[in-house]
């Protein structure tokens, strides 16, 4: 008896001594608290489809090109410059002086050996098909490196800082397995330790080629409730956290520890509707019950009760901040008469049942509530839809890859931070893409013809044809461009960025 | 192992009390038996209300109403007497999901209870009766699950049939027998040495009749009494699967995922979160209250 | 003395037989194994051969053989999530847990000694009443209830303590404090009946005839021996705590077992669910074992048999 009790406190002292944050002795002033919801699988970004991989990766890697949020262009950043030779050859010319964390230099060969790694279909990693238009990667000298693509490539820019860059020596040296774990890159961050699904910590490149990050660490603590993190951040555990519903707005503005700020972004959500049968025979493969569908709901209405505004209503599934968006496609009206109508047409005047397959809003806030939403407005035109909830992420892409899903589904899709149209075309909407659930020869035709030419006046025609079939044809229950609402501590300036990128050096305190 | 459970050991009234305790323990006795009616007439409105939910339910529980969303309870400001306890975050009535919501947890508590009674009794009868190797057998098993907290074991078998509400009163029946199972046996084993037993078995009478007709009927007031204190248990723990997602799933009312849902809504729209908390705090110590008297007025010297 | 101890080892290995039955009747009779245990991705062949290596062709016997001779060496089978071994991972997040567990105890006997045996010497009185009323109110309040109220309280509006994380003591206080105090109400009857039960032996009698000071009477005497009955039904307590500590980790987020459980149901990542419970109620038979040998060692009854 009396032995437990003196058992009790110095186990609480043991553990004090031995907690894994005090490795290095951070204090508050010089670390960053950054919350995540989930936990990446790995820190080799190109292996990886999950947007904290995306994130995390702009902090410790480099990629060739970097997007300026202020004016929105895509700049320098490990590439000084770039040209088009003709019209399948680009040559890059590199920044100088740039090392690796473990004192390697940078060059063209580490650009060579990054871009092949991803292109090999043998080492499967998942960002192969976003780059896939580039043939080959040839090394002019140490400073310029010379790309050929499968015919013209219009997005080759903005494609470029979609890709981070990787050590050859690291690749050759410790391979695969090892780079799970340890990531090497050229940037403002370096890994010192990852507690899986629990924090990392980040501290500062000193001999970093850019600018110096204010704050010498980062802790990024993985938080899976949304209320703890929001509880966190109002209490002065955390300093950052994103994806914030808009009905929590109010407890965070009021705090006075932390204020919101908002920012239009890439990601689009939509409802995805099995037109291609991939989850086997459904209503959905008629044209008529799509169209139905996307009358039967008061989007506008959700959006402005349920988001309180924030979102922008899409007519298609293109971003308005995408090359290629089309404003001129009126989204959906609401109309019960002529969803009923339409249904009967069909085949089904009494309405029908479909599954409706939906999860967690770890990157779509209010999901839940707006899902709600739309399943009662899809009930008053007679489409019952059954709920089936797979909450965690993993499960749930991995359902919709292994055509296991529900004739309807919930998706979002962030652009991989390209603001061009044919990032979501290409990559999400045709015909053999492995998260698209449609399936239509003459869009893939106009997407593939959109990617193809470097008449930029070209483009916007054939993405607006684009817009307007898909539109026509109803593909998916289309919603809306989300606004990304960041939870930030009043001790420091941070601003929402467009591209869903924290960007964990350009974080400052506060000036008073 | 040897050790018995807390529900045996809470009130052990042993030995000779004196005088002024007796008298204490006696107005002790009163309280808990007034204690219990009051807790039994809660009790009963809280069934009824669950009973006739389709009648005095103001709106659907299901009713969305993005409108209306997260309106406050009638009786502050932004708050209309449309919807007394308020609305969730998608606009449905709190009170009508409340009432609604009441339903799972008594079927649920209700329903697995006599399941796990019945599985336990039996087993239990069989082990005291028929004592040797059977008894053994049981008594061993009773020990494993004994082992097991319930928590951990309906986690266990929650991740192999998926959450629903069927597969949670199976769970929370199977996983509740051997409480029932070790008290029956000690009482039975105790009720086997007893005459009218011998003489039963003199007679030839039949094993099964000796055990319904002359044992069990003894066992009466010590399984009631741990089936309404148990009834109390499952339904916290439904509630807590439930809030975790993995017992009852929205949009069906269940008091344990309004909670869940709620959560997010703490700091500004408590209501959604908070009625629900009250539900399962007052029915549970209803339950306690009234389990605690029908103990006492049952058989108070037992040794429960 | 040695027949008592000889005689808990055969339980022990006999329960922990059971555990193994139960744990592999759960996955393999309830579900389909290979389903459950292989990663979502994994090809049709891979099913094929792991249904091979499973023996699920075989009789259930030789499955159940094999889930032991495996489960022995630690070999749970991998996290389809992580990818790591299920065993390596639910033992890293033992200790939370087990800190947890231990500190909630600690807290729950804090509340409940003190109060338990109080209202025990003050039998019948109102300390008693008061005592126990709290008591059944406190065993109404569902934990996670406490927890999300403690949290709002005290890291919200009062912002004393952290409100999730576990890097120092400070994490240590809220969690242990909800643990103990959803334990305390019953821990506080079960010590008030094990004084009673020892205040009305005859020992202490012959202490008061002896002509003894009460408070002698009580602390010498009483308390020794009510420690036997105490010390027995709290290591039937440390079930019960450890699925309050299931509970309560889960509302504050603890990197414990529990939440990698809970976590992993919803991943459907079962070798870890599996390997979890099985270790988890491993760790109660020994506290149950080791309690039982204090128990042993302390009680002159079992010490003379």
């Amino acid at each position: 008896m009396a032995r437990l009790a003196t058992l009790g406190p110095a186990l609480l002292l043991a553990v004090a001594l031995v907690t894994p944050a005090d490795v290095l002795a951070q204090t508050k002033d010089d670390t960053i608290v950054y919350a995540l919801q989930s936990d990446m699988q790995n820190w080799d970004p190109p292996n990886s489809v999950l947007r904290e991989s995306i994130i995390m990766g702009y902090n410790v890697f480099d990629h060739l090109a970097a997007r300026d949020l202020k004016t929105g262009k895509v700049g320098p950043s490990l590439a000084l410059s770039w040209k088009s030779i003709d019209d399948s050859t680009w040559e890059v010319k590199l920044r100088s002086g740039v090392k690796f964390h473990d004192g390697a230099p940078f060059g063209a060969k580490d650009v060579k050996a990054s871009f092949e790694r991803v292109l090999n279909p043998e080492n499967k990693l998942t960002a192969r098909g976003n780059h896939a238009k580039i043939k080959s990667v040839e090394v002019v000298d140490d400073l310029t490196v010379r790309f050929k693509t499968d015919g013209p490539y219009p997005v080759f820019v903005e494609r470029l800082t979609a890709l981070v860059m990787q050590s050859e020596k690291v690749m050759k040296e410790k391979g695969h397995e090892w780079m799970q774990e340890n990531p090497v890159g050229t940037g403002p961050y370096k890994l010192v330790k990852w507690n899986k699904k629990q924090e990392h910590l980040l501290v500062r490149n000193d001999d970093y080629w850019g600018p110096k990050p204010a704050f010498k660490y980062v802790r990024v603590r993985i938080i899976p409730e949304q209320a703890t993190q929001i509880a966190e951040l109002v209490s002065g555990g955390v300093d950052i956290i994103k994806a914030v519903p808009p009905d929590q707005m109010d407890v965070i503005n009021k705090s006075g520890q932390a204020r919101t700020t908002v920012s239009p972004i890439l990601r689009t959500a939509m409802i995805q509707l099995d037109q291609a049968g991939r989850s086997g025979a459904n209503p959905f493969q008629d044209k008529r019950v799509r169209q139905a569908a996307n009358l039967a709901v008061d989007m506008d209405g959700i959006i402005k009760h349920v988001l309180n505004g924030l979102g922008d209503r899409t007519a298609t599934t293109v971003n308005p901040m995408a090359f290629g968006f089309d404003p001129s496609i009126k989204p959906f009206k609401q109309d019960l008469a002529q969803a009923k109508k339409l249904l009967a047409d069909a085949g089904f005047p009494n309405g029908l049942e479909v599954g409706f397959l939906r999860t967690q809003p770890t990157v779509e806030p209010g999901l839940v509530q707006t899902s709600d939403a739309i399943t009662a407005d899809l009930a008053k035109a007679g489409i019952r839809a059954k709920g089936r909830m797979v909450g965690e992420v993993g499960p749930f892409t991995n359902l919709i890859r292994d055509n296991k899903a529900d004739p309807m589904f919930e998706f979002s899709w962030g652009y991989y931070s390209i603001f061009d149209a044919d990032a979501i075309f290409f990559d999400v909407m045709t015909c053999n893409q492995p998260y698209s659930y449609y399936c239509n020869k003459a869009l893939d035709d106009l997407v593939i013809q959109g990617r193809s030419t470097l008449d930029s006046k070209k483009r916007m025609e054939l993405y607006a044809k684009a817009q307007k079939l898909v539109y026509d044809d109803a593909a998916y229950i289309f919603k809306w461009g989300l606004r990304g609402v960041w939870g930030v501590s009043n001790r420091i300036d941070y601003e929402a960025p467009r591209d869903e990128v924290d960007r964990m050096w350009a974080v400052t305190p506060r000036k008073k | 192992m040897s050790v018995p459970t807390p529900v045996e050991l809470t009130e052990i009234t042993t030995a000779r009390p004196e005088a002024g305790a007796a008298r204490g323990a006696a107005w002790r006795r009163l309280l808990r038996l007034r204690w219990g009616m009051a807790a039994a007439g809660v009790l009963l409105l809280i069934i009824a209300a669950s009973v006739f939910a389709p009648f005095i339910a103001p709106h659907d529980p299901l009713a969305v109403d993005i409108r209306h969303r997260l309106s406050p309870p009638a009786w502050m400001d932004r708050g209309t007497p449309d919807h007394w306890l308020g609305t969730d975050p998608v606009g449905r009535d709190l009170l009508s999901r409340m009432i609604y919501g009441g339903r799972v947890s008594l079927v649920v508590g209700v329903t697995s209870v006599l399941l796990s009674a019945s599985i336990g009794v039996l087993l239990g009868l069989g082990a005291g009766y028929f004592r040797g190797n059977t008894d053994w057998l049981i008594m061993t098993g009773i020990n494993v699950m004994l082992t097991f907290p319930f928590v951990l074991l309906a986690l266990a078998v929650i991740a192999v049939l998926g959450p629903s509400l069927v597969n949670m009163i199976i769970v929370l029946g199977v996983a509740g027998w051997p409480i029932y199972a070790r008290v029956v046996r000690a009482e039975t084993l105790a009720l086997g040495e007893r005459d009218f037993v011998v003489a039963g078995r003199a007679l030839g009478m039949s094993h099964l009749r000796l055990i319904f007709r002359q044992i069990a009927p003894n066992l009466l007031s010590v399984i009631v009494v741990i089936a309404t204190l148990q009834v109390a248990q499952v339904i916290v723990l439904e509630s807590f699967l439930s809030f975790l997602g993995l017992g009852v799933q929205p949009p069906t009312p269940a008091w344990g995922n309004m909670l869940g849902e709620g959560r997010l809504y703490m700091l500004n729209s408590w209501w959604i979160a908070t009625f629900p908390g009250l539900a399962i705090f007052v029915t549970t110590l209803a339950i306690n209250l009234m389990g605690n008297a029908l103990r006492d007025w049952l058989d108070p010297h037992l040794k429960l | 003395m040695r027949r008592y101890l000889a005689r808990q080892v055969v339980q022990l290995v006999v329960v922990i037989l059971g555990i193994s039955l139960l744990a592999f009747g759960i996955l393999h009779v309830l579900g389909d194994p290979v389903l459950l245990l292989l990663p979502q991705n994994a090809g049709k062949e891979e099913f094929e051969r792991y249904r091979h290596l499973l023996g699920l062709d075989r009789p259930l016997y030789v499955q159940y053989w094999k889930f032991v001779s495996r489960a022995v060496l630690g070999d749970f089978g991998k996290s389809w999530y992580a990818d790591t071994p299920a065993f390596k991972l639910v033992l890293e997040r033992m200790p939370p847990t087990i800190y947890l567990t231990l500190c909630g105890l600690v807290v729950a006997l804090l509340i409940a000694l003190p109060l338990g045996t109080l209202a025990a010497l003050r039998r019948h009185s109102w300390v008693d009443n008061l005592c126990t009323a709290v008591a059944v109110a406190g065993q109404a309040a569902p934990i996670f209830w406490l927890g999300i109220m403690m949290i709002i309280v005290f890291s919200v509006r009062l912002r004393l303590l952290p409100a999730s994380g576990y890097d120092g003591w400070q994490n240590f206080l809220m969690p242990s404090f909800c643990l103990g105090a959803a334990l305390a109400p019953i821990t506080m009857r079960l010590v008030r009946s094990g004084v009673i039960e020892v205040m009305n032996m005859e020992f202490i009698k012959t202490a008061r005839a002896k002509g003894l000071a009460e408070s002698r009477v009580v602390t010498k005497h009483a308390f020794r021996n009510a420690c036997i009955p105490v010390i027995t039904v709290l290591g039937l307590q440390f079930g019960q705590l450890l699925g309050g500590a299931i509970i309560t980790e889960t509302v504050f987020a603890w990197p414990g077992v529990a939440t990698l459980t809970v976590e992993s149901i919803r991943n459907q990542d079962f070798p870890v669910v599996q390997c979890a419970v099985v270790l988890l109620a491993l760790l109660i038979v020994a506290v149950n074992l080791i309690v039982d040998v204090i128990v042993g060692f302390i009680d002159p009854r079992i010490r003379a048999s």
